[in-house]
């Protein structure tokens, strides 16, 4: 084929292939570009109530918010609330990924309502939980009164460190199954001929574990450690439905500063310059997992 | 000649059409209100189907929102030119809209609707401040408390008085093994009133100085907390998330000994409750004072449109619900709860005849008198401070408690940051 031709060929492809990722790239720049921008141009300003007009401050909300105690606290609050998840719900997924790989009477309809927790919308499971722990007719004290575990009603959400821990496992119990789900297809995955060799080779259940299964779900466990580190980071529908960030804002994480700084305190470019440090250290981290946490191709 | 005649025949033709077209269009009033439940909002919508059929010319279409979202879309509507015709308000509120330069006085229509029905001074004063009224009043909420007549005769007990009162009495009913005292201690809005119920109850009213400045941090505010902290050991365990929902449970599950709250009547009938047992009284007083006060909320209405002719339909609107022959209907889109701004109201049959109202007479007639009384931070002073609002959004006054019942602090160190963080609200 003559080089002209080549040329024209080529062209008519590149076209072609931007044609068919131009309505992506112009939904994506419409619901991501642009509010990325427009917080971006927010940060720089000092608007306080949406919709009013403000004036060109530079980095003085970015000094503002990064000399204050609140915005550490609450980061510091969101890495124990990020940490936490990941070990809950990676404990209880994995477990409940080995549960459901075995072969039980009930085995298929256990793996498919195991997702139940995790459509459940999430008003649904702030009422359930804050009814189940309530003192006043939830079910939880008297289990535990009865069982007893303690003498009297406690409040779950009464201390720093038992609200902290009383979300956690609740957020935990919701998504725990789709991170099970995840575990369970990895592990389907991996041949059942490695597991008899080793058996054969007098290796126990826990090596096992150890030396076959946890190495070969490792990329399945990378994917659902940077993706999962991530949307636990922007939770804040359980955290403001449950304890509003309290009680004294013992779990106020970044999230519900950032909404309380813009729609509570009135500071909406203190709000944006906070939410434009927040994307900029999930970017960061989410690079930093890339380069360290991911799995090396095998003779690369 | 004749395609001129024509031509003229046509355009007069279509110059009729249009004028009558025009005049055919009704002026379209968008109201926004923040009564989601569905029978407040079937409610709502009666009245204004009745209004629309009287008023042709007039078509008013309600578009409920919550409270919990209104603070930032109301502005946003706003300044993308969006805005309702009329939207609810509490005072608080107001003065957020009125910083965005939103609200024009609306004094003239509140004076004549004044003279026709009288409105309830504690109703009218938070919204009238910098020499104009921003909103006209059309219902009340009070704190009042409430407890079980039967409970407290088999303990022994009155209904207290004074602070040494309650504390007595929730000391005997926890030792009845009840909470004796149901009080919230949430970074929430309920827990704003409440403390502020007690607050006033103290001669702790006052947030601002005459100049402005913050006056939260002095020792009668630092007794009354004192003092919230006192008798919170008697409430639940997990009040320091409670709202509303959760007293109001505790109360109805016969757990909590007294609740204060704007009413229990509703929740407390629907569970088959007996009239003649349930008692409210007024927030318990400081030992010194001769008198109870108590936090109220007036809720009304402000008018946004800036047509005239839209802005006369508002009005007309508003003062069709004032009608003591649709207030009582309006008011009871929850029985029991919302008290009347105006004295017409009051008395109005419409009012009273509400099956609800007839069974509990006694108790509504108790919450209006206590309603008089009523008081609203930042709003006592006819000068008003636009940082209010921010004070009040961030829950200023409930993360004070919250930083001495949950977080150990010291009344009085907690008070002191309490006036700091109101200080940078301000700023």
């Amino acid at each position: 084929m003559p080089r002209r031709s080549q040329r024209r060929a080529a062209r008519r492809e590149a076209i072609f292939a931007w044609t068919l990722v131009a309505p992506v790239i112009l939904w994506l720049g419409a619901t991501l570009v642009y509010p990325l921008v427009s917080s971006l141009a927010l940060s720089v300003e000092n608007v306080r109530i949406i919709g009013s007009a403000g004036r060109f401050v530079g980095l003085d909300n970015y000094l503002s918010i990064l000399s204050a105690s609140a915005f550490w606290l609450a980061l510091a609050r969101s890495v124990v609330w990020v940490v936490g998840n990941a070990v809950v719900q990676t404990v209880l997924a994995m477990a409940a990924a080995l549960i459901l790989e075995q072969t039980f009477p009930g085995v298929r309809v256990a793996r498919t309502w195991i997702v139940v927790t995790w459509i459940v919308p999430t008003i649904v499971i702030v009422i359930v939980w804050r009814w189940l722990l309530s003192t006043s007719g939830g079910m939880i004290n008297p289990l535990l009164i009865g069982l007893g575990v303690i003498n009297e009603p406690v409040g779950f959400f009464s201390t720093a460190t038992s609200a902290m821990t009383s979300l956690v496992l609740i957020n935990s119990w919701r998504w725990f199954p789709f991170i099970a789900v995840m575990l369970l297809a990895g592990l389907q995955r991996i041949p059942a001929d490695l597991y008899e060799a080793a058996a054969i080779d007098g290796a126990s259940r826990f090596a096992r574990f150890r030396r076959i299964t946890l190495p070969l779900l490792e990329p399945a466990l990378f994917v659902l450690t940077v993706i999962g580190t991530l949307l636990s980071f922007n939770v804040f529908d359980i955290v403001w439905l449950i304890t509003g960030g309290g009680p004294a804002d013992a779990t106020t994480t970044l999230p519900i500063l950032i909404y309380r700084t813009a729609f509570k305190g009135y500071r909406l470019s203190e709000a944006a310059a906070m939410s434009v440090v927040a994307m900029l250290l999930l970017m960061g981290l989410a690079m930093l997992a890339v380069r360290t946490l991911a799995p090396r191709e095998e003779g690369g | 000649m004749l395609r001129r005649s024509l031509l003229t025949a046509g355009a007069l033709a279509l110059a009729l059409l249009a004028s009558g077209l025009a005049q055919a269009d009704p002026v379209q009033i968008r109201l926004w209100h923040m009564e989601q439940p569905p029978q407040r909002v079937a409610r709502v919508q009666q009245l204004i189907d009745e209004f629309n059929k009287a008023n042709p010319d007039i078509v008013v279409k309600q578009e409920p929102q919550n409270w919990g979202e209104v603070y930032a879309k109301a502005p946003a509507a706003i300044a993308a030119g969006n805005a309702p015709d009329i939207l609810f308000a509490i005072p608080d509120f107001t003065t957020v809209i009125k910083g965005l330069g939103a609200l024009e006085s609306v004094k003239d229509f509140t004076d004549k609707l004044d003279k026709q029905h009288h409105f309830i001074p504690a109703t009218l004063r938070p919204y009238a401040y910098d020499g104009g009224v921003w909103a006209v009043p059309l219902y009340n909420m009070a704190i009042s408390m409430w407890y079980r007549k039967s409970v407290f005769a088999k303990a022994g007990l009155t209904p207290p008085q004074t602070w040494s009162d309650w504390k007595k009495d929730a000391e005997t009913l926890t030792k009845a093994g009840l909470y004796g005292a149901g009080l919230p201690a949430n970074k929430h809005l309920y827990t704003d009133q409440t403390v502020y119920a007690v607050l006033v109850n103290d001669d702790a009213a006052e947030l601002f100085n005459d100049d402005g400045s913050l006056r939260f941090n002095n020792p009668k505010t630092v007794e009354a907390y004192s003092f919230y902290k006192d008798i919170y050991k008697f409430s639940a365990p997990d009040a320091t998330n409670w709202t509303w929902g959760e007293a109001e449970a505790c109360f109805d599950s016969g757990k909590c000994g007294t609740v204060l709250q704007f009413t229990v009547i509703s929740t407390y009938n629907a569970q088959g409750g007996d009239p003649a047992d349930l008692g409210v009284v007024a927030v318990p007083h400081a030992d010194g004072l001769k008198d109870s006060n108590t936090i109220s909320y007036s809720n009304a209405a402000m008018i946004l449109a800036k047509d005239p002719a839209k802005r006369q339909a508002a009005e007309k609107f508003i003062s069709f619900i004032l009608e003591p022959a649709n207030y009582g209907r309006f008011l009871n889109m929850e029985p029991g709860l919302f008290l009347p701004a105006t004295e017409d109201g009051a008395k109005a049959e419409s009012f009273w005849s509400d099956p609800l109202a007839v069974k509990y007479k006694a108790q509504i007639e108790t919450m209006i008198a206590n309603s008089q009384h009523g008081m609203l931070f930042g709003f006592t002073k006819d000068k008003v401070m636009s940082s209010i609002g921010a004070i009040s959004a961030q829950n200023i006054i409930a993360e004070t408690l919250q930083r001495i019942v949950a977080g150990g602090a010291a009344p009085a160190d907690a008070v002191a940051a309490g006036q700091k963080e109101m200080e940078a609200a301000a700023k």
